[in-house]
């Protein structure tokens, strides 16, 4: 019986910003259920990656598949198939909480009832009385928590994260990785970039080291074959180079 | 709900949340209203006062006692140009050529040659009407609500929103066209509703109303259009804002306003004074046909003895100074066609450099095509004044047949006391004179004479579509 292909995939990816290759020969696989943190130096190539993966550049060669759809040649559908998080949460400061996540979710093609949408609202930590507040005064943990009941209710196979805990105490840190936790548990196949090794090490199942355009190391974060977190931090502070030894 | 409608909805929820945007809108419909409404009643009021005024004349005309052909001659006649009714919606050179005339023997007057120069320079801001308000205020109002359509959405980060949530570029600009396209049809509705007003109006032609109406609706779509292109080009909101602004300035308040000055300098028209003293030399030269003792005419009498077979004035069987007046009017009428139609050629021109200018400025195709079809243009007046000549001359000459074939010559030149009752014939004459009945043209002549304009904006507005097109597809690029 063969084994369904991963939500994500990225096999042998070229991609350059003109004489600057950011990305040079990548390959990754984050199946479906699982989660994968991508981490590495400023400028290491993490943020084109979701950008490939989200269609907003298109590689010069190599396979990128989300869901089975290549996101450069029909970037309209593979986005269907994902919910995004990015690190500067963008929402509509004329609507509401409420107002934002059934537009953004409307716009998906997915219907939400108010109670719905109040629920995803509460289980990102949202507090009920800012439900029906414009975002103008929101703060940016209020935004992100916004965004992500708005991630929680797409029901898509894929979600992709953009430092999504940079700003939050320690706290909502956790509660994040909770919903993240419960995402996976959905089936969904999750990609989060991060600088935050601890956090990634706490929730994710796989960590991938990029380096010069490629993942150059591939570790467990969870089960048996777990990698030691203090030595893995210990290493990634000195630039991933001895991971693997 | 699509994607398209999704996006247009949170638009104009935007919008609607937006308290100066909703005060914009507000006060442009009430502006239409108001302009609607003003020019509905002056149109009517002026029409009502022209029609007495025309009847009076002809009264007073009609009602003259016996008297002498050539007195009548220089009693002359007022009449009136009628308004159409389109005249409501778009006044054009109306107000400032006007529409009545004196007419009289030996002169054509006043219109023909001093203020009407104007007429190419003239129509400019100052007059509130719906098509003032459609042609310069419902561009700004759009620019107002339209500049951050797409640049806000960039600028924000908004727009990968978008597409992260399916939308592709051509959806979200749609989204944004539908938006703007039902601010522009609702910022042009109260305009509609005068015009049903005037499709009401016996005289309305359907033709030129359609007219008027596709070329509206292509300038505020060409506006609509224009206005999300620059938002889709430019990163920041406030850079929109600026180039609107900017090309709002230039091609609906600057380009009409210089355009015009310019043509005036390339083509000059002498003004009034400088037509009458050339006028007058010319006169002097022709000669005098009141002074019978002038060599040129002079000549004219003994042609005229000729053909009679006469060697008297005296003999002739037609009064020799109604032959003469007949003679004179007709020289002096040459000569005053030969100076209208040296100075209408030189409007032309002036007008032509201004509708060329079009191709720079959607405004002044619109107001050309605008003022056109509704017949109230240049040429509409031109129209006007080249049937108040050709009656002014007709009745002129009557009135001097009349002289030649009614009044003998004897006692035209007599002057004992009762000589004077005898030049005088009967008042019926007066009545039999045909009045002056002004013949607007038909509504293909308007259509086609609007349809310049109508091109011009045509052509600005798949210029801008394209110009869309192509910032469609760089949307939300890295730049």
């Amino acid at each position: 019986m063969t084994e369904p292909a991963a939500p994500i995939l990225i096999e042998n990816l070229q991609l350059a910003y003109g004489a600057n290759r950011v990305l040079d020969g990548m390959s990754l696989s984050v199946p479906a259920g699982s989660i994968t943190a991508l981490l590495g130096g400023n400028g290491a190539g993490k943020s084109s990656t979701l950008a490939a993966l989200l269609g907003f550049v298109r590689a010069e060669s190599g396979t990128i598949a989300v869901n089975g759809i290549d996101p450069g040649a029909r970037p309209d559908v593979a986005r269907r198939q994902i919910a995004y998080l990015p690190e500067n949460v963008a929402l509509y400061e004329h609507l509401t909480a409420v107002e934002n996540a059934q537009y953004l979710l409307a716009l998906s093609g997915e219907r939400h009832g108010r109670d719905a949408v109040g629920d995803a609202l509460a289980a990102a930590g949202l507090q009920e009385s800012a439900w029906d507040q414009r975002l103008g005064g929101f703060s940016k943990g209020m935004r992100q928590k916004v965004a992500i009941a708005v991630a929680l209710l797409r029901r898509v196979p894929v979600l992709l994260l953009d430092e999504p805990t940079s700003g939050l105490d320690p706290r909502a840190t956790a509660d994040f990785n909770l919903l993240v936790g419960a995402v996976r548990a959905r089936g969904a196949a999750v990609l989060m970039v991060t600088h935050d090794l601890l956090s990634a090490a706490d929730v994710a199942d796989r960590i991938a080291f990029l380096e010069a355009g490629r993942v150059a190391h591939d570790v467990a974060a969870s089960g048996p074959d777990r990698f030691d977190v203090r030595a893995l931090h210990a290493r990634f502070q000195t630039g991933g180079r001895q991971v693997a030894a | 709900m699509s994607r398209v409608r999704l996006i247009a909805r949170d638009e104009l929820r935007l919008m609607a949340r937006n308290r100066v945007a909703v005060i914009a809108f507000v006060l442009l419909v009430l502006l239409t209203l108001v302009a609607v409404a003003s020019s509905w009643a002056h149109q009517r009021t002026s029409a009502d006062l022209r029609a007495r005024h025309a009847a009076a004349a002809e009264e007073a005309f009609d009602a003259q006692p016996d008297r002498h052909p050539h007195r009548v001659v220089h009693y002359g006649h007022f009449i009136f140009r009628p308004l159409g009714p389109l005249a409501a919606f778009d006044p054009g050179v109306d107000s400032f050529t006007g529409n009545s005339m004196f007419l009289e023997g030996h002169r054509q007057n006043t219109a023909n040659f001093g203020d009407v120069r104007q007429s190419s320079l003239l129509v400019r801001f100052g007059q509130l009407t719906p098509a003032f308000v459609l042609q310069v205020v419902a561009p700004l109002l759009l620019v107002f609500l339209g500049y951050g359509a797409l640049a806000r959405e960039s600028e924000r980060g908004t727009l990968r929103l978008l597409m992260l949530g399916g939308a592709s570029r051509g959806q979200v600009v749609r989204g944004k066209l539908l938006a703007l396209g039902a601010v522009a049809v609702l910022a042009g509705l109260p305009a509609m509703i005068g015009f049903a007003l005037i499709a009401g109006q016996p005289g309305a032609l359907a033709l030129p109303m359609l007219t008027i109406a596709t070329g509206y609706l292509a300038y505020l779509a060409l506006w609509v259009v224009l206005v999300l292109a620059v938002s889709a080009l430019v990163r920041r909101s406030r850079d929109a804002l600026l180039a609107l602004v900017a090309l709002w300035a230039i091609t609906v308040v600057l380009l009409p306003r210089i355009v015009p000055d310019m043509a005036g300098a390339a083509v000059p028209l002498q003004n009034r004074l400088q037509t009458d003293v050339a006028i007058g030399r010319d006169l002097r030269q022709m000669g005098d046909s009141h002074n019978p003792g002038d060599p040129h005419f002079a000549e004219f009498k003994q042609s005229v003895l000729d053909r009679y077979g006469v060697s008297r004035v005296e003999d002739l069987p037609v009064n020799y100074k109604g032959v003469m007046a007949l003679e004179g009017e007709r020289m002096t009428s040459e000569l005053f066609d030969r100076y209208a139609g040296a100075s209408y050629a030189a409007q032309e021109r002036q007008n032509d450099l201004v509708r060329t200018a079009g191709i720079l400025s959607p405004a002044i195709a619109i107001r050309d095509l605008s003022m056109a079809a509704a017949g109230t243009d240049f040429a509409g007046h031109r129209r006007f004044l080249e049937q108040a000549e050709a009656y002014r001359y007709t009745l002129v000459q009557r009135l001097n047949r009349l002289q030649a074939e009614g009044v003998a010559y004897a006692d035209d030149v007599a002057v004992d006391p009762g000589a004077d009752r005898r030049k005088r014939v009967d008042a019926g004459n007066w009545d039999a004179m045909p009045d002056f009945r002004f013949d607007a043209p038909d509504g293909d002549t308007l259509v086609r004479a609007a349809m310049p304009g109508l091109l011009i904006v045509a052509g600005w507005l798949g210029v801008a579509a394209l110009l869309l097109a192509f910032a469609t597809r760089r949307l939300g690029d890295r730049r």
